[in-house]
């Protein structure tokens, strides 16, 4: 029997009325009791208030417990049934998480279930494939979601990290040496810009350009392709706007589209050329800044013309392109070429031919599948990992200023480097031996 | 000899793997012999003159703790001893000394000769007696037989030994010493995985002709550390002070102007190197930015006037040596005894060992120490200790057994040779253990003596005295947890002004004890009545266990979740191909290593959490298919 609790949303992002968020483990009914406010009946279905971690009703819902072994897990169970709304799901996603859980991992629960004897021999197969192309999957859109400027913060607070590490773990281990980091007051500086690098990316994670749902996509090419058209015809056709942010500039204009209940934040940037306009040069500038953020990049072109290298080549590379060709009323569109590799549209912004097809384009790319493990939950877990770092490298700073516990300083930023790791792949002790070793003479 | 020169377990070696290895088969009651090729070196320290360190130290108090002989003799040796890291936290707390070498052989060589089911015979080993795929004894250089039901192998660099000073080679053990070609030879042809490690030493320097009078002195600390549980300072020998001195430019001159004359340098030598104990060359290369290396002038025993320069081990020619050597403050005249030299040796992949420290390709065998790519004397005893033990255990028909990660630095290093491998010589750092705040020098007897006992590792007088100290640990703690202190009261005025912290609220004494100003000695000290036990041991684990309760208690926790990963086994006969869903890289990875529980698995590089379950699934499918068949 397993010994940690496991949560996670069990019905597929931005479909449904109803969302279901599951956990299972020996914390399950200490976490109904605290968003339920009750001690409920197995087996019975509640409708009730769902508290969050304030206290706060998030959502009236349906709260069912099923004790061990009579459940599908063979564990104590919780099932909360709530509105089919991304935030509310998320909110009690945290709330569960708060108690004490984590996230389960792709094909989890199916997997705890056959290991508590809840399923037969025959399904043996089955569930292997479950968590092997459940796996496939998320390390996929893991990799989707560890892209453009995300991927820059976490780089960057990985690096600050290490780098702590190094100084208090080289004073610990090698206290002979003649240094000693942990009587130094550049140590506190370092743990200080490391939760500043964490605060920000999860700030810009969690609330603006980054969203934690939803992806940004960037609107650029040459002034007069027809990039303020394709916005409009794009939102236009669109019901359901959420949001008319304006931009920060004239030039910068932001939009939400939602497209089958997920959230696509779209930028259209200032033309991109030389220009000796100061108005317009900050509008370049601050389009260069967007398409840094960006999780997206539509470029576009007129039909007629191929694709621009010199636009390609202003491009940060390891953010996704995807060519748009409009005008397409006033020139041919070439016959597809199904091979390519190159993502390319065609379509008119001004009839709003090929307008369904980028649509859905972007809900591909957005990540949304059927299944809940897309891009949206790969977000989510980086995002829970960098709050745990967070918590940690708060903790670490205090004991450093503090009482100067070098030791407890160290444990809490290897537990930080070990939940880092979930996002940027292992980095264990002797990697940091290693960093040690090649930053100090150290040894007799 | 008994008479068919029969025995349970044979020990081949006396260092500081083949000692532990042999009292520790013997102790619980295997008839043992331990072969060496010179009774006169048993027990000899081949390197620096001293025991311990961080890390090191850890893995001394964890040997003593089971019963091993590792830190009585530090004890009977030590003329310098300290607590390394003492401002910092208890985790990291450390006990290192300098030990007398002559000293700290015959405290080896006492406790071997006075063991009961101990033998000793002088010879060294040239070939193993084999019956199939297990190993059953040994041929000696003069085709003596020795027949046993287990073997464990702890021949150090003594195979395919090849010492370097500057472009001269000669064939050798350490400086002195003939290498086991022929045992080497041997083990070649067998499936192990062998590689080339290399480590250094330096030039030794006459103490007569050290100029001491501008060096900084380094005394041992007041008062004195002591190694063993069962010991005290009555048993240390006279102190003596240490001193440092420092390289300069002139130094790194002279070793940057002859470096293609370093055997290191010229291609000489295959063998990797450790990255912690670079050579003098290789800190003047890599570092060049720095004008000065620290040298730690350690003693190499009160009845010599030899000592070891710690900081400037060398494989350049002989003349350079000299030439250096005088270059460096207080040595401007130094006599060089003898020369420093890089060795290479051969090392078995450690990956081809079970937890047991058995071989896998060939049963009843057991390797332990630098043959396993370690160094050090402590990472060497620690796995003879293990070894012995396990050896003994096959004989008497009993599970093998090896201290979890969370129980002791021991098995860190265990897991972390036979699941991950090593590039270098492997040496014990704090920073190798995730459950670091646990594994402490203060509790290795409260985390391993009742195990030892159980094994039989541990003898009566030792067990007697731990029970004493668990029973007024918990009296201490339920004294404090039983005393109230009011804010306002007399108690609460004393602690305010001895620690000078207010006592602003009603509390117990264990809560107000986890506020880092107080101590739970000096509480003792205010209130003897209160606080009866006045054992300072005692005292310091309980404001230890106090302190760090919160970060015990997360790391227990994450202990507890990876508790069925670590007990579950995986059998054997698992054919990992039928594994359905694995990669083919992963796979590979887990044919290669053949992990013994799930848990192990999941710490070999690249195997990821969804192989983990896989695994899971596969092990529960062929355990729902037996059952089907019984059924």
């Amino acid at each position: 029997m397993a010994s940690d609790t496991i949560a996670a949303v069990a019905t597929p992002r931005g479909q449904g009325a109803i969302g279901v968020v599951k956990v299972s483990g020996p914390l399950a009914q200490q976490v109904a009791k605290s968003i339920t406010g009750q001690d409920l009946q197995p087996r019975q279905a509640h409708y009730l208030d769902l508290h969050g971690q304030d206290g706060d009703t998030i959502d009236q819902g349906i709260a069912i417990y099923f004790n061990r072994p009579d459940s599908y897990t063979g564990e104590d169970v919780l099932e909360l049934q709530a509105h089919g709304n991304g935030f509310v799901l998320d909110q009690l996603l945290d709330t569960v998480i708060a108690e004490g859980a984590r996230l389960a991992r792709p094909g989890e629960f199916t997997e705890r279930a056959f290991l508590n004897n809840k399923m037969d021999l025959a399904q043996a197969e089955a569930v292997a494939d479950l968590i092997e192309s459940n796996s496939r999957e998320a390390a996929r859109a893991a990799v989707e979601s560890l892209r453009g400027e995300f991927s820059r913060g976490v780089a960057v607070i990985r690096d600050q990290l290490i780098d702590a590490r190094v100084y208090i773990e080289a004073a610990l281990d090698f206290s002979e040496e003649e240094i000693d980091f942990l009587a130094d007051s550049e140590l506190a500086d370092r743990l200080t810009a490391l939760n500043k690098s964490i605060d920000s990316l999860l700030s810009r994670a969690t609330e603006g350009r980054l969203m934690r749902d939803g992806i940004t996509v960037v609107i650029v090419g040459a002034p007069n392709v027809g990039k303020s058209s394709l916005l409009n015809s794009l939102t236009g056709e669109d019901s359901a706007i959420v949001t008319d942010v304006p931009g920060t500039t004239r030039d910068l204009l932001r939009e939400i589209i939602v497209i089958d209940g997920l959230p696509v934040h779209i930028v259209d940037t200032a033309g991109l050329r030389e220009t000796h306009d100061k108005v317009e040069q900050e509008g370049i500038r601050r389009a260069r800044q967007q398409i840094e953020s960006a999780d997206h990049i539509l470029a576009v072109r007129e039909a007629g013309q191929g694709i621009d290298k010199d636009l390609l080549q202003g491009l940060p590379i390891d953010i996704a392109v995807t060519w748009v060709f409009n005008k397409t009323d006033l020139h041919e569109p070439p016959i597809a070429n199904p091979d390519s590799l190159v993502s390319e549209i065609y379509l008119s912004a001004k009839t709003g031919h090929g307008i369904d097809q980028l649509r859905s384009h972007l809900k591909q790319v957005a990540g949304f599948t059927s299944t809940p493990e897309g891009a949206f939950m790969a977000r989510r877990r980086h995002i829970d990992a960098l709050q745990a770092v967070r918590q940690l490298g708060l903790s670490a700073n205090e004991h450093v200023t503090g009482t100067g516990a070098g030791e407890l300083a160290a444990e809490d930023l290897r537990m930080a480097q070990d939940q880092l790791n979930l996002i940027t792949g292992e980095f264990g002790s002797d990697d940091l031996l290693g960093e040690i070793f090649g930053r100090f003479c150290i040894g007799k | 000899m008994n008479k068919d020169n029969f025995y349970d377990v044979i020990v081949v070696g006396g260092g500081h793997a083949g000692t532990e290895a042999a009292l520790a088969s013997s102790r619980i009651g295997a008839s043992t012999l331990l072969l060496t090729h010179n009774i006169e070196t048993i027990g000899q320290m081949s390197c620096n003159p001293a025991i311990g360190g961080i890390g090191k130290g850890h893995l001394v108090k964890e040997i003593d703790a089971l019963g091993g002989v590792m830190a009585i003799a530090a004890d009977a040796a030590g003329i310098h001893i300290r607590t390394l890291n003492r401002r910092k936290g208890p985790a990291v707390r450390a006990t290192r000394a300098q030990a007398d070498r002559q000293l700290y052989r015959a405290a080896i060589r006492q406790a071997v000769e006075n063991q009961p089911n101990l033998r000793i015979f002088q010879q060294g080993v040239d070939d193993l007696i084999m019956e199939g795929d297990r190993c059953c004894g040994v041929v000696t250089e003069s085709g003596l037989q020795f027949r046993s039901h287990t073997v464990v192998l702890t021949v150090g660099t003594f195979l395919g030994g090849k010492i370097h000073i500057g472009d001269v080679q000669q064939s050798g053990g350490r400086a002195g010493d003939a290498p086991s070609i022929a045992l080497a030879d041997r083990l070649r042809d067998m499936p192990f995985r062998v590689a080339r490690l290399k480590t250094g030493t330096p030039p030794r320097i006459d103490n007569r002709t050290i100029d001491y009078r501008e060096l900084e002195e380094q005394p041992g600390d007041t008062p004195r550390p002591v190694f063993s549980y069962l010991g005290s300072t009555a048993d240390h020998p006279q102190q003596t002070v240490c001193h440092i001195t420092h390289t300069n430019e002139k130094t790194h001159e002279i070793i940057r102007s002859n470096l293609n004359r370093s055997a290191m340098y010229s291609g000489n030598i295959e063998g990797v190197g450790p990255r912690y104990c670079p050579s003098i060359e290789d800190k003047v290369v890599r570092f060049a930015d720095r004008n000065s290396h620290q040298i730690f002038i350690e003693p190499e025993g009160l009845n010599t006037h030899e000592v070891y320069p710690n900081g400037i081990s060398t494989s350049l020619p002989f003349e350079v040596q000299i030439d250096y050597v005088h270059s460096i403050k207080g040595f401007e005249n130094a006599h060089i005894t003898r020369a420093g030299y890089a060795i290479e040796y051969d090392f078995f992949d450690p990956r081809d060992l079970k937890p047991s420290l058995e071989t896998r390709f060939v049963n009843n065998l057991y390797f332990a120490g630098q043959i396993n790519g370690t160094t050090g004397y402590e990472e060497a005893a620690a796995q003879g200790l293990i070894a012995g033990m396990n050896a003994a255990r096959q004989v008497q028909d009993q599970d093998p057994w090896t201290p979890r990660r969370d129980e002791a630095y021991i098995g860190v290093l265990i897991d972390d040779l036979i699941t991950r491998g090593t590039l270098e010589p492997y040496r014990m750092f704090t920073s190798r253990a995730e459950y670091r705040l646990m594994l402490r020098e203060d509790n290795a007897d409260l985390r391993l003596t009742e195990r030892g006992y159980q094994l039989g590792l541990v003898a009566e007088p030792r067990w007697v005295r731990f029970s004493k100290k668990c029973e007024q640990i918990d009296s201490t703690r339920d004294e404090l947890s039983s005393w109230f202190v009011k804010a306002d009261s007399d108690a609460a005025k004393a602690i305010a002004s001895r620690f000078e912290v207010p006592v602003q609220k009603d509390q117990t004494a264990l809560e107000l004890l986890r506020r880092p100003e107080l101590s739970c000695e000096g509480l003792h000290e205010l209130f003897p009545k209160n606080i009866t036990c006045s054992d300072p041991a005692v005292l310091e684990q309980v404001e230890i266990q106090v302190r760090y309760q919160g970060y015990i208690d997360r790391q227990l926790n994450e202990v507890e979740k990876q508790r069925r990963n670590t007990d579950t086994l995986i059998p054997p006969s698992l054919n990992y191909q039928e594994v359905s869903g694995l990669s083919s890289e992963v796979k590979q990875k887990l044919i290669e290593q053949r992990p013994a529980t799930v848990g192990q698995a999941a710490r070999i590089p690249g195997v990821t959490p969804a192989a983990v379950s896989l695994i899971l699934v596969s092990l529960k499918k062929q355990e729902m298919t037996r059952a089907a068949h019984a059924g």
